[in-house]
């Protein structure tokens, strides 16, 4: 039956509060307990989905703000034959009003054995593009950023839900119980609507998202209480010794409560996430050659870091453009949309080959995308609403374009297109929900089952809606 | 072997007549199967011809009875066999029969269907008709609160008092044989602990146990209740509960670009911690906090109660839109006082409680005849200092400064030009900042007065506010209201709503509030749902003594003093939790044979590490302060100021719970991360430094003695000698020199171990 359930049951079974079992598992695991009760599953524990998931980890490559399709990977030639002109059809109603045609400034060619066409933004993408799912049939529900952040992380626009994030931890737990399992990275602060676009909502804040400025270099400013400024390691070393003494008194008068080896434990795995955070960060211990693929810049550098979390087990990493919403170009697209491509483009054409080559990327969910597309018609002046240069496109959720790679999707494919001029999804259109249903049968787990009971009724990441679209499975 | 092999068929035979005469019970994994893939796809496309109020065909497909009976074209349903039942040949269109008229479902709903045949056609026993009157009523929890007979427990020492009596005959059934009181020094740190969510001092664990004495003194134990039950400090611990069933928290969450927090919000959180202080009446409570300002129009009530609105009005603001309000509102309402889920009827009538969508819109009329005025009224009339002179005068330019503006720029703002409207708004901000941060900003009440003109709320269907559906009157709900319900009739209708809630005729409001009592003082509660009390909650484990609680709650006048009283002086509340008599037959201690062991929470974990440090502050109420960064606060952890939208790792971290929604329960996890910020967070090592400085000012104290004084103030008693060795070892061993000396690393270790945050 359902695995959150009959954990649940379990844990209740046993007389603990959700998660007061503590880390039983991972002690397990980690070879410092050799027999560990049947219920011994911390809230992070490893542990299997519904049925065997072609994906294991997620990365969600979150383009904030919402990157243009027509300008990146659906090539719309037909926006050229009305450049200045209305199109011939009007224009769907959007956050503010636009006008003519305005045909993408980029180029687009072919790449790859399978053909499909990728602007010049992302070259080093592009020469990825077999291993990539190009979804150019996306649509969404309103043009506003925030609820389509939250719609795009949370399966809900306006009330407070879990992140997908969230449910994914929830579900599977992490294969590295010295990091936190579910990791948001954003350089410079928040994307806007904040920490809700990774909240834990009902679920237990353990399955929320750890957010980490990577703006940051230091590594005690990265993860918080990761370094004591007071002691050094083996004074703190010495400190755990003497505790471990103590709690091994008091517990022995207690009779056997596995909340209290719990806790005891936790201090010991604390002392080892140090040394492990550390490494994780620490991107001076890739070798040249691959700090080289990556390229310079914080987009290369949190990248990385992205890399070196999977690869040591963390569940999902969500990793954001930047502060605000920095792809949302109303004015000045051509120059903005550039800059920003060319900030990430060489780091995520880098990343894909290097999870490729390390065998990692069969198994690793990639998610490219922002919470909506841009309109294919220019955006008028607005006094005050934006510089009236009248060469920026407004937020379009009619149609959009997400790309999937690794974990089981099918690389060099399109799934579904957007009318002529790039406006609306018309064919074998996939709503947000869809997407969510079908990353989630990736990662093993049937949408409409996944659960959890909250407040009088069982919610899903879905809600209601969604369908696993089973054309972009390999 | 062979004997054991045929008494097995015997079994099989014989069960299928056991179901033929009574209900077949099925495994709850069954049920979820069928409330989740088959209820939904029949209730959507048959009921509507098969169900209660038609029959077309003579079907009726709305309880298994109607279903598996025999007909003259064989039963709709033959259990254990899907091909032969009609219904799934009529759904596969295989005979003449085609269903649904509009067309067939989806192969993955048939094959649903079929599959929950298979396994035996499973349906609720007692649930075959959601929503229908005649078994709602029974369910235990809408049933009135009758005041139950106390069992008569035969016993060769004194007649034990009600609750013990009623735990007693659950124990004595299976055979448990519950655990002894716990000894002083425990039952002493437990109740300071749930009482005042303080530890006490090694002056006073000494005190009580003297006058506990051998004899067990429980005029002894009553004398310290009652004490701490004075404590302005209970208010504070006590409060502090409540505060997660009314999600409270300073701050409005994501809203655009306006000002996000809440200035006024610590006077609802100081006028609960008055409440509990007071013990105001529950029932009072609760009309306060629903409809003080029509108590105070009616001059039923001081003007500075009119803070108790801030149950309705602190919650989350979800970009401002009403629908979302309300319905927040409606939640913290119905399911925080009544653990009723009303706001799962916002999109469709309730699944499975008897909630029709109709009713949550007469509650959404209430609240939407409610209004926020734009100038929230003062607690009091603030005294003319200079502090407060300055204050107004400051705030007055600010304010001008915004009117100035809007009369300047008319026309753009007019044209709703944005660039004009934001920097109305950060104007405005300013005017909010100041007085969310401005020492001499006098206190003022977040109410929610009645609009001029209260609406005719219409159902919106599908929850769509755009499809507005047939009016409906502002009323209470169908279910709990009896024959004569009536229409609201003064105002908004919120104090009769209040009134309604708060009554000894509703059968909700006590046993959920007793319950939550309980769940705080013994770790889990009667109904281990606080906050769900519908028909797919669990049944109380002790049905009989929640309705004593709860009949005895309000002929006590609701008083919650009394209550915990009674339930701190009952033998149950004070066993040994160490006892292993009952591990094997109920080993989570759901019948209450042992003690509960309590983790400290965040909010006592932290005050305690101030009291330990001596640099608690005592003073009660005020603004909400930072208690994330250096220099830390004194204040108790209840003063920390709670931001909603970006909720500090510390509060996560802790399990604080999500303050966006009436909470019902706290989790408790074990993660790394509490380890790291006990050892390395600067406002650990600052107690640890200052224990120490506590424990030896001059620094003249020998080892021995440094240590057992070090003892005495963090754990209240002596050390024992090998903890004596332990602590003279470290310190002499302790290497290298660092910005934390031997004694204050050594101090830091007595903070972090598990005797120090476990509570016995």
């Amino acid at each position: 039956m359902m695995r959150p359930f009959s954990r649940r049951e379990l844990l209740r079974r046993c007389g603990m509060g959700f998660g007061a079992l503590g880390l039983w598992h991972l002690l397990a695991e980690n070879g410092e307990l050799t027999a560990a009760p049947a219920a011994a599953a911390g809230p992070l524990a490893p542990r299997p989905p519904h049925f065997p998931g072609r994906a294991k980890r997620v990365l969600h490559l979150f383009m904030n703000g919402g990157p243009s399709h027509v300008d990146t990977f659906d090539p719309k030639p037909a926006l050229a034959r009305y450049a200045g002109q209305p199109l011939p059809r009007p224009n769907l109603r959007t956050e503010r009003r636009t006008g003519a045609a305005f045909p993408s400034p980029f180029k687009f060619r072919k790449y790859g054995q399978s053909g499909i066409e990728v602007s010049e933004l992302f070259p080093h993408v592009a020469s990825c593009i077999d291993d990539i799912c190009v979804i150019r049939s996306m649509y969404a529900d309103v043009p506003n950023h925030e609820p389509s952040l939250m719609l795009m992380n949370c399966g809900e626009a306006r009330l407070v839900r879990p992140s997908f994030g969230s449910w994914v931890t929830y579900g599977l737990g992490s294969e590295n119980q010295n990091l936190p399992g579910f990791i948001v990275m954003c350089p410079g602060g928040y994307p806007i609507q904040e920490s809700q676009n990774w909240q834990s909502a009902f679920l237990p804040g353990v399955y929320q998202g750890t957010y980490i400025n990577t703006a940051n270099v230091g590594l005690d400013r990265l993860i918080e209480n990761i370094r004591n400024r007071a002691v050094s390691r083996e004074q703190q070393r010495q400190q755990l010794d003497l505790l471990a003494q103590l709690n091994q008194r008091h517990r022995e008068r207690r009779g056997d409560d596995p909340r209290l080896e719990a806790r005891i434990q936790s201090f010991e795995l604390a002392f080892g996430m140090q040394r492990d955070a550390e490494e994780a960060f620490d991107i001076s211990r890739e070798p040249a050659h691959i700090r080289n693929l990556y390229g310079p810049g914080v987009q290369a550098r949190q990248l990385l870091i992205a890399r070196r979390l999977l690869e040591k087990g963390v569940r999902f990493v969500q990793v954001w453009t930047g502060e605000g919403q920095p792809w949302d170009n109303h004015d000045d697209l051509e120059v903005n949309h550039r800059r920003l491509a060319r900030d990430c483009d060489q780091a995520i054409g880098a990343l894909l080959k290097d999870l490729k080559q390390r065998g990692m990327l069969d198994e690793t969910l990639v998610i490219w995308g922002g919470e909506f597309g841009r309109t294919p018609t220019v955006e008028l002046p607005t006094p005050g609403a934006n510089a009236g240069r009248i060469n920026g496109r407004d937020h379009n959720h009619w149609g959009f374009t997400m790309w999937l790679a690794g974990g089981g999707v099918k690389g060099g494919y399109v799934h579904g297109a957007t009318d002529e001029f790039g406006f609306q999804a018309v064919e074998n259109r996939m709503h947000v929900h869809d997407l969510h249903a079908t990353l989630l049968w990736l990662l093993g787990f049937d949408h409409e089952r996944f659960t959890y009971r909250y407040a009088g009724r069982d919610f899903r990441l879905t809600d209601v809606h969604g369908r696993v679209v089973r054309e972009i499975i390999a | 072997m062979k004997l054991h092999i045929c008494s097995l068929c015997w079994l099989f035979v014989v069960s299928p007549l056991a179901i033929a005469q009574t209900e077949p019970s099925f495994a709850p994994a069954a049920i979820e199967f069928f409330e989740r893939r088959v209820r939904p796809v029949l209730a959507e496309h048959c009921f509507s011809c098969h169900g209660p109020e038609k029959q077309r065909g003579g079907v009726r497909l709305d309880g298994r009875a109607h279903l598996v009976r025999p007909r003259d074209a064989g039963p709709l349903v033959v259990p254990g066999l899907p091909d032969k039942s009609a219904l799934i040949r009529a759904l596969r269109h295989e005979g003449e029969i085609k269903m649904p008229p509009k067309g067939k479902l989806a192969p993955g709903q048939i094959d649903d269907i079929a599959t929950w045949i298979r396994q035996g056609a499973a349906w609720p026993a007692d649930n075959n008709e959601p929503s229908t009157p005649a078994d709602w009523r029974d369910h235990w929890a809408f049933r009135p609160v009758r005041m139950p007979k106390v069992p008569h427990v035969p016993t060769a020492g004194p007649t034990p008092q009600p609750i013990d009596a009623f735990i007693a005959v659950k124990l004595a059934e299976k055979g448990i044989a519950p655990a002894p009181r716990a000894d002083a020094r425990t039952l002493l740190r437990r109740l300071y602990v749930d009482l005042v969510g303080l530890p006490p001092t090694f002056e006073e664990v000494e005190d009580f146990v003297r006058a506990y004495g051998g004899g067990r003194s429980q005029a002894a134990v009553a004398a310290v209740v009652d004490r701490l039950l004075s404590s302005p400090h209970f208010g504070e611990r006590w409060a502090r509960h409540w505060l997660d069933v009314a999600r409270y928290a300073d701050s409005k969450g994501y809203v655009f670009q306006e000002e996000r927090r809440y200035p006024y919000a610590y006077t609802y959180r100081d006028y609960v911690i008055d409440a509990f202080n007071r013990d105001l009446p529950f029932d009072r409570f609760i009309l306060e906090q629903l409809a003080a300002d029509r108590l105070v129009a009616a001059h039923q009530a001081e003007p500075k109660v009119q803070a108790a609105l801030g149950f309705l009005t602190l919650g989350r603001r979800f970009l401002n839109n009403i629908h979302d309000i309300i319905d927040d509102r409606i939640d913290v309402v119905s399911r925080g006082l009544m653990g009723l889920t009303v706001t799962c009827a916002r999109c469709h009538d309730h699944k499975y409680d008897p909630v029709p969508m109709k009713d949550y819109y007469s509650l959404y009329g209430v609240f939407a005849s409610s209004i926020e005025p734009k100038e929230l009224p003062l607690l009091q009339t603030p005294a003319a200092t200079e502090e407060t002179v300055r204050f107004q005068k400051q705030l007055a330019e600010l304010k001008a400064a915004v009117a100035k503006f809007e009369e300047d720029h008319k026309k753009e703002l007019a044209a709703n030009n944005r660039k004009f409207r934001d920097q109305l708004v950060a104007l405005q901000r300013k005017v909010d900042a100041f007085q969310a941060t401005a020492p001499g900003a006098p206190p003022r009440a977040m109410v929610l007065v009645d609009a001029p003109a209260p609406i005719q709320p219409r159902v919106f269907l599908r929850g769509n506010p755009n499809m507005p559906g047939p009016v409906v009157p502002r009323q209470f709900l169908e279910a709990l209201s009896g024959s004569d319900r009536k229409p609201f009739r003064e105002g908004s209708g919120r104090l009769e709503l209040a009134r309604a809630i708060a009554s000894a005729d509703n059968p909700l409001t006590a046993r959920v509030f007793v319950n939550r009592v309980w769940l705080h003082l013994f770790g889990v509660g009667l109904v281990s749902t606080p906050s769900d009390f519908g028909r797919r909650s669990d049944p109380p484990s002790h049905p009989e003594l929640l309705d004593y609680l709860a009949a005895t709650f309000m002929n006590d006048g609701w008083s919650v003093k009394k209550l915990i009283r009674s339930i701190v002086l009952s033998e149950t509340y004070q066993r040994d939790a160490s006892a292993t008599s009952g591990t094997a037959l109920d080993p989570e201690n759901r019948l209450y044979w042992r003690g509960h062991r309590r983790r400290l929470d965040f909010e006592a974990l932290r005050d305690a590490l101030l009291a330990v440090g001596g640099n608690l502050e005592r003073a009660l109420g005020g603004p909400a302060v930072d208690i994330t960064k250096s220099p830390f606060s004194g204040r108790r952890t209840i003063y920390g100021f709670i931001d909603r939208q970006n909720l500090p790792g510390m509060f996560r971290t802790f399990d604080f719970p999500n303050p966006d929604t009436t909470s019902p329960q706290r989790f408790e996890t074990t993660v790394p991360q509490q380890a790291l910020f006990l050892l390395n967070n600067a406002f650990v090592q600052e107690q640890a430094r200052r224990v120490v400085q506590r424990a030896d000012p001059t620094g003249r104290l020998d080892t021995a003695a440094k240590i057992q004084e070090l003892y005495r103030l963090i754990y209240a008693r002596a050390a024992e000698d090998e903890e004596v060795r332990l602590g003279e070892a470290f310190v002499q061993h302790a290497v290298g020199p660092a910005e934390m000396t031997p004694w204050e690393r050594y101090a830091q270790v007595l903070l972090l171990a598990n005797e120090f945050v476990f509570v016995d």
